[in-house]
């Protein structure tokens, strides 16, 4: 049976919202901030994995979206989907900017350029408290005025399913093998008439519109926004997660994200202790599992219900259509 | 020289890497049906001058012509729109994806290409490297006569007017090397322009219609095979002199 991964997938998410109303609270609340890490992870996945531009800056992207979003909202009442709406299109324009700046920019200068970016945006919401409150912390508008997390885990699926889908028909089409050619090398890219800067600038505007995305519903699922949310813990976590998992995939991507976050929970008797526990681990992936723990066990899975001579094929990331058309 | 049409023109080109010229004032140019042949001495700018006239190189004087449209301030992926193509000197292709991706790219970046059409391109151009067989593999994994045999098929894939191929037969076996000469010869038969660097003299005199000899960063002779061996100014350049 062909697929047959995507119906187990989707019989997965029909259980998970069938019963999600009983799940204790604070797993509830686990699983929302998994799904907040998992748009992180595979937008930051888009980016680093898929076209190779290492950015510590992405979760910058996802405080600016929180606190645009949080403002919008107290200053001018506006609904809080509008104001999610304005963080990510800001996202957007400001990713743009950045992937423009940084357009010559690869590997470690890349990565100390955004670093920096990151800090600046930190450093300045905290010092400017009049606006942001700085590290006393904003206090942000709640999506709904419930005690209830149950229509937190809604939104967060809900936000975690249509990016996943968005940033996938991206992926499988001629955009995403533009990505991965630049990834792979870059004049070569330009050669073979990929337009190198567009997609450059394209790859970070997207993948800062969605960091936007989960930042804001953050925000106003929390109830409180600090400048730590941008800052350089979050981001070491949030590469933790997609590395482990497997940052060139979204799956494997999201995937890590969830393992990760649950484990944390878990090991919660073993206090900062946990933290080494994954420092050891993401250096055991690099050495041993450069694609990720997750990507072979996401291969098989794939697999599953293939006739045997399709296999080889399924083991490749050959696109087989074109989404956009 | 040829007497088709001009496709593309470097006029005096030049090109600086801190003290040294790499290119002094070239002009060089391409007529459509051409088979070039450009050779010189180790550091003579042969590279140099085609990484300008694909636009990977912004010249420090002068200007590159493609179809009659000057380039200045082009990108190097709006030359290959318009029909120029090249290889590298060392090969540079997509080694994480496959052999058939690799090809796809170049393919889908023609406007109005779409998906099905160019996968079944693609896979008639592997069928006609004989390489159809390696299209799941990645393509960092095939020896290195392979690999130029799938950069000669990523530049076919822009449906170029014109092929500038940078040491083709480096490093190749020379059964590899025949089976490119072949494939090249087919090709330029079918309608494309070639522009061929290598240092395999033998090579060279079997594919080129035309011999172009660069020394010390200038041209320093063009024009039929036969002539260019026997000019002074090329054995002297040769002999080191």
């Amino acid at each position: 049976m062909r697929g047959l991964h995507v119906y187990i997938l989707l019989a997965v998410a029909a259980l998970a919202l069938l019963f999600a109303d009983r799940l204790s609270s604070y797993w509830m609340h686990v699983a929302i901030i998994a799904m907040f890490y998992g748009i992180l992870a595979s937008s930051w996945s888009l980016l680093a994995g898929y076209a190779g531009l290492f950015s510590l800056g992405h979760m910058a992207f996802a405080s600016i979206g929180g606190y645009t979003s949080a403002l919008l909202v107290q200053w001018y009442g506006i609904p809080i989907p509008v104001g999610m709406a304005a963080g990510v299109a800001l996202c957007c324009a400001l990713g743009g900017l950045i992937g423009w700046v940084c357009l010559r920019m690869s590997g470690p200068y890349l990565a100390i350029f955004t670093l920096g970016f990151s800090e600046i945006v930190r450093i300045t919401f905290a010092t400017e408290d009049d606006i942001t409150a700085g590290m006393a912390g904003l206090h942000v508008e709640r999506l709904f005025n419930t005690t209830s997390r149950l229509p937190y885990f809604y939104v967060a699926f809900a936000l975690l399913v249509v990016s996943l889908l968005l940033m996938g028909v991206i992926v499988r089409s001629r955009w995403g093998l533009f990505l991965r050619a630049i990834r792979e090398d870059e004049q070569a890219a330009s050669a073979s008439g990929v337009a190198v800067a567009r997609f450059r600038i394209l790859a970070f505007a997207i993948a800062s519109g969605f960091a936007a995305l989960a930042g804001s519903f953050y925000g106003h699922y929390i109830g409180i926004l600090t400048p730590s949310l941008g800052g350089l813990d979050f981001m070491a976590v949030l590469v933790v997660m997609t590395v482990i998992g497997g940052m060139e995939r979204l799956p494997t991507a999201v995937g890590g994200a969830f393992v990760v976050e649950f484990l944390l929970e878990l090991l919660r008797g073993y206090g900062q202790w946990r933290l080494p526990l994954f420092g050891i681990i993401l250096l055991l992936t690099m050495r041993f599992a450069r694609n990720g723990l997750l990507t072979p066990l996401w291969l098989k899975f794939v697999q599953l219900g293939e006739p045997r001579a399709v296999t080889a094929m399924a083991l490749r990331d050959v696109p087989q259509k074109d989404p956009a058309q | 020289m040829s007497a088709g049409a001009e496709l593309i023109r470097g006029a005096g080109l030049v090109k600086r890497f801190g003290g040294i010229v790499a290119n002094d004032a070239v002009e060089f140019t391409v007529v459509e049906g051409d088979l070039v042949g450009l050779i010189g001495p180790n550091g003579s700018g042969k590279t140099t001058l085609i990484s300008m006239l694909t636009g990977h190189l912004m010249p420090d004087g002068g200007e590159v012509v493609v179809r009659g449209r000057g380039m200045r301030g082009q990108a190097a992926h709006l030359y290959a729109a318009m029909g120029v193509a090249r290889t590298f000197q060392l090969t540079q292709l997509f080694g994480r994806m496959t052999v058939l991706e690799n090809l796809l790219v170049p393919g889908l970046t023609r406007p109005g290409s779409t998906w099905r059409a160019v996968v079944q391109q693609a896979r008639s151009t592997l069928d006609f490297l004989k390489l159809g067989h390696l299209e799941q593999l990645h393509a960092k994994n095939l020896s290195g006569g392979q690999q130029k045999l799938l950069e000669l098929g990523r530049c076919m894939m822009l449906e170029p007017a014109i092929l500038f191929l940078d040491e083709p037969f480096a490093g190749v076996h020379p059964h590899l090397r025949d089976e490119l000469i072949t494939r090249i010869q087919e090709l330029h038969e079918a309608g494309r322009t070639f522009v061929v660097v290598d240092h395999d003299m033998e090579s060279i005199l079997r594919l080129s219609k035309r011999l172009v000899v660069m020394a010390r960063g200038r041209k320093i002779a063009d024009g039929p095979p036969a002539v260019v061996r026997e000019d002074q100014a090329v054995l002297a350049a040769y002999a080191g002199s």
